[in-house]
């Protein structure tokens, strides 16, 4: 992995000063420069295929190899330099290093009436109710599923519609006794 | 492919140990035995305060092709008296050895990790129960011993007169040195009750 800044092949013969910098990246198993370089939670630098094997040596035992904190396959993340582009797709080579992980960001504030990815969220505070009254939508409570309400309202299974019928016989039970009180 | 990991490692890590400063204090020493990057071959300078002091010990280090998957086979090629190194075969009980080893240790680590085992044993997990129990029981009659093999093994300083007078007299009974040094050494360096043991 070319994550340094001077140009040219890894080792090149010149100095003793470039070798003890490079060190920094050496993957802490095959004491070579790091290829394919994952790191550890604990913070170790590895090459993917150095530590795939050590984990498959040990499956029952994963420690990290220098400080033996406890380790697996999902928690070590990949290290994409710069000019890593320049090397084989890691994916071609086996086995594969895992990809990295990405979290969206947590959606704030009010999911937008519905037209958001998100499914509605049954919440009954007066706001969001006569919303629900008018497009007679409730979903049954499916959070994380992305969806169009629009398309989704034809599509609905039997026990999607009757838990929506449901939540309107409640909604409008609830509408009536807030006007009657 | 492995074997391949196996001796680029140890090119490696033979670099780093020459380099490295305790070889220049002289406490550990790494070579080759042939050029296979298979077997080598280690030293260590008994540490300091230690009935090893002075003494050089030598081991025989064999690279498994899994390596550093697993852990080199070591073993001790001079004879030592310690709890947890077989006064007979050398064979070493570590736990960096076994299940405890790790990819990222080296030679360098493993030397290391032993001159520190040298300085402090631990009789409750023994390698040679003889000398586990000796140390437990009689820790003087202990360092007594092992000071007296690191001399007649390792060559460290001069070895007890009392100690050397002893064999002697096995000896002249037509006893081998060896036997005469393990038997006096099992039996608390007690001249009468090694002479039964060995004539019995």
């Amino acid at each position: 992995m070319e994550t340094k800044n001077a140009p040219g092949p890894s080792r090149s013969p010149k100095d003793s000063e470039e070798k003890d910098e490079n060190t920094m990246y050496e993957c802490n198993i095959c004491l070579d420069t790091a290829k394919d370089a994952v790191v550890s939670m604990c913070g170790h630098l590895f090459c993917w295929p150095c530590l795939h094997q050590w984990l498959e040596t040990r499956p029952m035992k994963q420690l990290c190899p220098v400080c033996k904190a406890a380790i697996s396959k999902d928690k070590v993340i990949p290290l994409y330099g710069r000019g890593s582009k320049q090397q084989e797709d890691p994916r071609n080579k086996v086995p594969p290093r895992p990809a990295g992980q990405r979290t969206e960001p947590e959606h704030t504030g009010f999911p937008g009436f519905g037209f958001g990815d998100n499914g509605f969220h049954m919440s009954f505070g007066i706001g969001a109710f006569p919303f629900g009254f008018i497009a007679s939508t409730f979903n049954g409570g499916h959070e994380q599923r992305p969806h169009n309400m629009f398309q989704e309202r034809g599509a609905t299974n039997p026990e999607e519609e009757f838990l929506s019928k449901l939540f309107l016989y409640v909604a409008i039970v609830i509408f009536l006794w807030l006007l009657i009180a | 492919m492995a074997a391949n990991i196996a001796a680029q490692r140890i090119k490696r890590e033979f670099k780093e140990v020459i380099r490295s400063e305790e070889v220049a204090k002289c406490a550990i020493k790494v070579e080759l035995v042939g050029d296979s990057y298979t077997e080598l071959r280690g030293e260590i300078g008994g540490p300091p305060d230690t009935p090893y002091e002075g003494g050089v010990f030598t081991l025989d280090i064999k690279i498994p092709d899994t390596y550093p998957f697993n852990p080199p086979k070591v073993r001790f090629v001079s004879k030592i008296w310690h709890p947890n190194i077989s006064s007979v075969t050398g064979a070493i009980c570590l736990d960096i050895l076994q299940d405890q080893w790790a990819a990222a240790m080296t030679l360098r680590t493993v030397l290391l990790s032993l001159q520190a085992l040298m300085a402090s044993p631990e009789p409750d997990d023994p390698q040679d129960a003889v000398v586990a129990k000796q140390y437990k029981e009689n820790l003087a009659i202990f360092e007594r011993t092992a000071r007296f093999w690191t001399s007649t093994y390792a060559g460290g300083p001069p070895a007890d007169d009392d100690c050397s007078r002893k064999i002697s007299r096995l000896m002249d009974m037509g006893v081998d040195r060896e036997t005469a040094c393990v038997a006096l050494s099992t039996y608390n360096w007690d001249l009468e009750r090694s002479t039964e043991q060995i004539f019995s």
